[in-house]
């Protein structure tokens, strides 16, 4: 049922279509970041870094028309629970942004393309971590608790890749000392990613928590 | 894995643990001269804890405080049946003695009633009527209620003042203290802020929270804010019958039924 005041409406559903943008924004700009360092792409990475300006500002306005709209509605229940969730996930997908363009800069710094058996396996990792990002703002646009709920499920696939990961790069630092720089750099790209995937984790318990009112909390033993 | 998402209940009623309840209403029906104006309410009022009752007008929830002290048997052809048990007492009974009951359960209305008399009148009058005390005594009691009703320092230099000179909102605090001077154990306040500036209301917010730990308090109004901020649990009726009582921070945050949620969010009513 609609509000009987129009301008509630109009306040929800311009908050939740920005957030959803962000979300588009923000998982582009991860592909974008792994793109890059698959690539070793420099001028391409430069563009990541500089475009994260946008999601700082996408994310800066959100938190701006939330307050406004509780402060002029004084929202209750799931009408509250929304501008609050749109601050939160806008929060987390800034922090995405960010992580992002510290790959970008992180390719920057690389003295010469990653080894083709790491590079796959970081860019795999990513990819998994972008997906992830993808279903979940997905599941907020769609406002689908399940969709939500099954990639908070997940989120154990992406700690345990990056493990694996990092085990890889280990390796290899011990086998070539001459590689240790590079190899720091790898470490904090698959580290970011792996950081991507909690996002997305905290995204979904924020969505379930907006549509449904209550919180995902332990995850049962399947 | 699926999700569990509860699905909306017609009604959902809150069960209180019986040794927390003050009063007990039980498949109370009421009407005013054969229109039936409450349906089968059953619901239960916690003591030392304040209760609002929300709804859209004409929902019953006025009327539903005017059967508690029996405001409505002033009127001819209007009538209550069920119960409505205070301490496990039916007030509804033919044998209760009304003007009693009535100093047991207070009421304070959507308008200030002050009588047209000093200010120290005004909260004197139902103690002299009930209780015969000293002067001394008397002249405390009507500080102890005036302070309680945070009144007493805007007019403790002017108690022969007419009640009718104060502000509404002051006039409002003067009703509270009145209605709490004969110690009652219930307050009823129906809609007792929607004349006051935001000031006042926030007083007589404060004095309703600071009532709560020696009375139970029972408050229908508007103000979806107000019933938040005050209750501990919420009542909301919809056509004479009550769809959701629960603890307020439930019933505001995530109600159960869809008729409740529809109503705080401002969708209907």
């Amino acid at each position: 049922m609609d509000h009987t005041l129009k301008s509630v409406d109009t306040g929800l559903g311009a908050l939740s279509h920005s957030v959803a943008a962000m979300g588009d924004l923000a998982v582009a700009q991860v592909r974008a970041a792994i793109d890059v360092f698959v690539r070793h792409d420099l001028a391409d990475a430069a563009k990541v870094v500089r475009a994260d300006d946008a999601l700082d500002l996408q994310d800066a306005e959100i938190e701006k028309n939330a307050i406004r709209f509780i402060a002029l509605h004084q929202p209750m229940a799931d009408d509250l629970r929304r501008p609050i969730a749109a601050m939160k996930i806008a929060m987390q997908l800034e922090r995405c942004g960010d992580l992002a363009k510290n790959i970008g800069k992180r390719v920057g710094r690389l003295g010469a393309a990653a080894p083709e058996d790491k590079a796959a396996l970081i860019a795999e990792l990513g990819h998994l971590a972008a997906e992830r990002l993808a279903a979940v703002v997905n599941a907020y646009r769609a406002e689908d608790a399940q969709g939500a709920y099954n990639v908070w499920l997940k989120d154990t696939e992406i700690d345990e890749r990056h493990d694996g990961v990092l085990r890889e790069i280990v390796a290899g630092m011990v086998a070539d000392p001459a590689a240790v720089e590079d190899s720091t750099h790898l470490l904090f790209i698959a580290k970011n990613l792996e950081r991507i995937g909690d996002h997305a984790t905290n995204v979904a318990e924020l969505v379930y928590y907006q549509i449904t009112g209550s919180d995902l909390t332990e995850r049962p033993k399947l | 894995m699926n999700v569990q998402v509860e699905t909306p209940q017609e009604t959902a009623v809150l069960e209180l643990p019986p040794e927390t309840v003050k009063l007990q209403i039980k498949d109370l029906n009421f009407f005013y001269s054969g229109k039936q104006a409450l349906f089968d309410v059953s619901v239960s009022f916690a003591a030392n804890a304040v209760t609002a009752l929300i709804g859209p007008s004409g929902c019953g929830k006025s009327t539903l405080l005017r059967t508690l002290n029996r405001m409505y048997s002033l009127y001819p052809g209007q009538k209550a049946t069920g119960q409505v048990l205070l301490d496990g007492v039916d007030v509804l009974g033919p044998r209760v003695d009304v003007a009693a009951l009535r100093a047991r359960i207070g009421m304070v209305f959507q308008k200030p009633t002050p009588f047209p008399m000093s200010i120290f009148d005004n909260v004197a009058y139902g103690v002299r009527l009930y209780e015969p005390m000293s002067k001394p005594d008397l002249a405390i009691r009507v500080e102890e209620s005036l302070r309680r009703a945070a009144l007493w320092e805007e007019v403790k230099d002017k108690l022969k003042e007419s009640g009718l000179s104060l502000s509404g909102g002051q006039q409002q605090r003067l009703c509270v203290a009145r209605g709490i001077a004969v110690r009652p154990e219930i307050l009823l306040l129906d809609e007792p802020a929607s004349a006051l500036d935001p000031i006042s209301t926030a007083r007589l917010e404060e004095t309703i929270a600071e009532l709560k730990r020696d009375y139970t308090i029972v408050i229908v109004t508007h103000n979806m804010g107000q019933a938040a901020r005050l209750s501990d649990h919420t009542g909301f009726m919809y056509l004479g019958k009550l769809v959701e009582f629960g603890e307020t921070e439930q019933l505001f945050t995530s109600p159960v039924t869809t008729r409740a949620r529809d109503y705080i969010t401002g969708r209907f009513g």
